[in-house]
């Protein structure tokens, strides 16, 4: 069995592309099972997704504690401890970053355990497709060039996934070509299967009574969410060009976040520790002084307390 | 007994009673027979100034069970009423609140539950709340219902509980059935129940905090879920301590079982509720004729008195669980139950029994009890159980069956 573990970010589409895989293994004969894993619904939030792949019926659930390929759509997801990114990779698990860095510039960088490789999704989907792209028919084709798909059953798994979203022929086509681009040009490692590892029983607590105050589901602490950056979510920066804003504070009514401040001359200032990128204040503004541009590797220092 | 201390009164007015004298704050209403007349009385008080608390009605039990819910999370001490359908509305609401972990009482008031639509009682509506993290305290007298809301108050306000309380009374056996209760002095209750101070709960713009939050993940939930369940357990500890101060307070004992002529039975009855009195009519008719029979009534159902209950019938021949209540495609709800607990007691009677009866109130009669006795008996030297065995008539059934070709316009002159 082949277990891929996906890492993207709400509305990326790591969910499609690990169904684009499981549908194209299905689509070459092997058994496959797909699942994806998220908590609130939420644009930008950390999303995981399974593909398992075999040749005799799977027996398995649920999440992949020791996969053996790793599909990070976002780098910033590796180092928040929410995603649980870095959870059983070590040295055999072949990892596949969305990086403009080559896998030697992103392993200098980020230390990652795992053999690496990396291509730039988001700029290919961006020059391909302009800024609605998603990057899900891409990451699915790179993960089947991976664990050894044929290019055939990419091309109908990325047509049958598309079309159940529901998107016209024209974009699933030019999504299949640039698809197979990506499955041409992604530099390739092995993906092993995992050996089974000896299992401890687990060590069972049974917890005792607490008072209410802490034995309940409750939450006394107040404004604690700033504790919780959430920067890393962007690919999409607002930035302010001084000249054009006419200090309206249309961009800090409309910010869902409240992570826009006003200065004493009524220009913003956003808080890019807790800017999820939603761009809502780009649109908004009405002289276009605010602009998005990508966030670049390694541009924005962010680590989640 | 001093007459004068006493009244007259149903079931129903001893529960709106229950509530005046805890001195609630809030009381979400909706009607439903045969429940109407608590909030009616609580109405009534309440526009008069007899008691202190906010009387709202709501548009409907889910509403109301939401609205109870809030309000005892601001601290508030809260008391509502529902019956049957009423109650099976109000559900997705009830395993909410007892999460909150707010105490509050909820009288629920027996109806069997539709279809076929009826208005008199078995125990189907309050069993499936059993899961909901709700205690359960199951009432015989009209006494006990007023001193268990007086009692579910004291136990469920308890730091080590701090879980929502169904006391369940019989709709008409109990609820629009007068008999005497006594009346416990106001200011005694006050020394029972002290005021209601909740470390968790409160409403105060300086400390905000946020209940019912989402955990989305299985570790949090597994923590909270088990913490209620050790309140609940908690529960039978507190019950004896609440018992033992109702006691030396108003000279009345409850505990979460009761043994009726129990001490050298050979073969044991289990009921709950009302009808336990007419099993107890029938104890002492089989025990003049030389049957060593006893009852055990169950009067708290959640938290589960599995060790009272082993106690009780342990080492006895055989018994015979009644249950007013049918789940379809197994049986006797309370019978599981018992069955289980009794497991693993190397003093198991050799015959559990099961009966059903009582559905959707049709009467429990001398001649049915009488029965029991004697199939449990049989099934105790067999060393076989049975059941679950219907308590239905072939004269019943002739009637049924006359109905049913009415009903079919059968002309069968």
């Amino acid at each position: 069995m082949r277990a891929v573990r996906f890492h993207g970010r709400g509305g990326q589409g790591a969910k499609t592309a690990s169904r684009i895989l499981g549908s194209a293994a299905f689509i070459e004969g092997f058994v496959a099972q797909d699942s994806p894993i998220y908590g609130a619904e939420r644009r930008g939030a950390p999303v995981a997704a399974f593909t398992r792949i075999a040749k005799e019926p799977i027996r398995e659930r649920g999440l992949i504690a020791r996969p053996d390929l790793v599909m990070i759509a976002d780098a910033s997801l590796i180092h928040d401890p929410a995603a649980r990114v870095l959870d059983g990779i070590d040295e055999r698990t072949a990892v596949f970053v969305n990086s403009p860095l080559t896998a030697e510039q992103f392993q200098a960088q980020a230390s990652l355990p795992g053999r690496l490789t990396t291509l730039d999704l988001t700029n290919i989907a961006l020059q391909q497709f302009g800024k609605g792209g998603a990057i899900s028919a891409l990451l699915g084709a790179v993960a089947g060039r991976l664990v050894g798909l044929r290019q055939e059953s990419i091309r109908e798994a990325i047509a049958r996934e598309l079309s159940d979203l529901g998107l016209p022929a024209s974009v699933i086509e030019g999504n299949q070509a640039v698809a197979l681009q990506c499955y041409e040009a992604v530099r390739t490692v092995s993906v092993v299967a995992g050996t089974p590892q000896p299992i401890a029983s687990a060590k069972l607590q049974v917890p005792t009574y607490e008072p209410p105050t802490r034995g309940t589901a409750r939450i006394s602490a107040a404004a604690n969410s700033i504790l919780r950056e959430t920067g890393g979510w962007r690919t999409f920066r607002p930035v302010l060009v001084p000249d054009k804003c006419n200090g309206c504070w249309l961009c800090f009514a409309y910010c869902p976040d409240g992570v826009i401040s006003m200065t004493k001359d009524d220009r913003p200032v956003v808080d890019f520790a807790h800017c999820k990128g939603c761009q809502i204040c780009v649109h908004e503004c009405p002289t276009e002084a605010l602009v998005a541009e990508r966030e670049k590797e390694g541009g924005v220092v962010w680590t989640a307390r | 007994m001093n007459q004068t201390d006493q009244m007259m009164m149903t079931g129903n007015l001893a529960a709106a009673w229950g509530a005046r004298l805890a001195d609630v704050d809030y009381v979400p209403a909706f009607p439903i027979t045969p429940q109407t007349e608590i909030v009616e009385a609580l109405a009534k008080w309440c526009e008069s100034g007899a008691m202190a608390a906010r009387f709202v009605t709501l548009d409907s039990e889910h509403s109301m069970m939401t609205a109870a819910g809030a309000a005892a999370a601001t601290g508030a001490r809260v008391f509502t009423a529902t019956s049957s359908q009423g109650l099976l509305y109000a559900f997705e609401v009830l395993y909410s609140v007892s999460g909150w972990r707010v105490p509050l009482v909820l009288v629920n008031v027996s109806r069997a539950l539709a279809a076929p639509i009826t208005l008199e009682p078995d125990h189907n509506d309050v069993l499936a709340a059993r899961d909901s993290g709700f205690l359960q305290i199951h009432a015989e007298t009209c006494q006990e219902v007023l001193d268990s809301i007086l009692m579910a108050y004291r136990i469920a306000e308890d730091e080590r509980v701090m879980l929502p309380v169904i006391v369940n009374l019989d709709g008409f056996y109990l609820s629009f059935t007068r008999e005497p209760v006594i009346m416990p002095d106001p200011d005694q209750v006050k020394r029972f129940l002290p005021p209601f101070r909740p470390a968790h709960l409160g409403f105060k713009a300086s400390t905000p905090h946020a209940l019912g939050v989402a955990v989305l993940s299985g570790t949090p939930y597994s923590y909270f879920r088990h913490q209620m369940h050790l309140a609940a357990m908690n529960a039978l500890d507190v019950h004896r301590e609440a018992a033992e101060a109702f006691e030396q307070l108003f000279g009345r004992r409850y505990d979460v079982v009761e043994a009726y002529r129990l001490d050298d039975a050979e073969d044991v009855l289990v009921m709950t509720n009302t009808f336990a009195s007419k099993g107890k009519v029938a104890v002492d008719v089989a025990r003049a004729e030389g049957r060593r029979v006893g009852l055990l009534r169950l009067r708290m159902i959640r938290p589960w008195p599995a060790e009272a209950i082993r106690h009780a019938l342990q080492g006895r021949r055989a018994v015979a669980v009644l249950d007013q209540n049918l789940s379809p495609g197994q049986g006797g709800i309370l019978f599981q139950e018992i069955a289980a607990c009794l497991y693993h007691e190397a003093l198991r009677p050799r015959a559990l029994c099961s009966f059903i009866g009582g559905l959707g109130g049709k009467n429990l009669s001398e001649g049915e009890l009488r029965t029991i006795f004697e199939q449990t008996a049989e099934a105790g030297v067999q060393g076989k159980g049975i059941g679950p065995v219907l308590l239905y008539t072939e004269a019943e059934h002739r009637e049924m069956v006359q109905l049913q070709d009415i009903a079919a316009d059968v002309r069968t002159s």
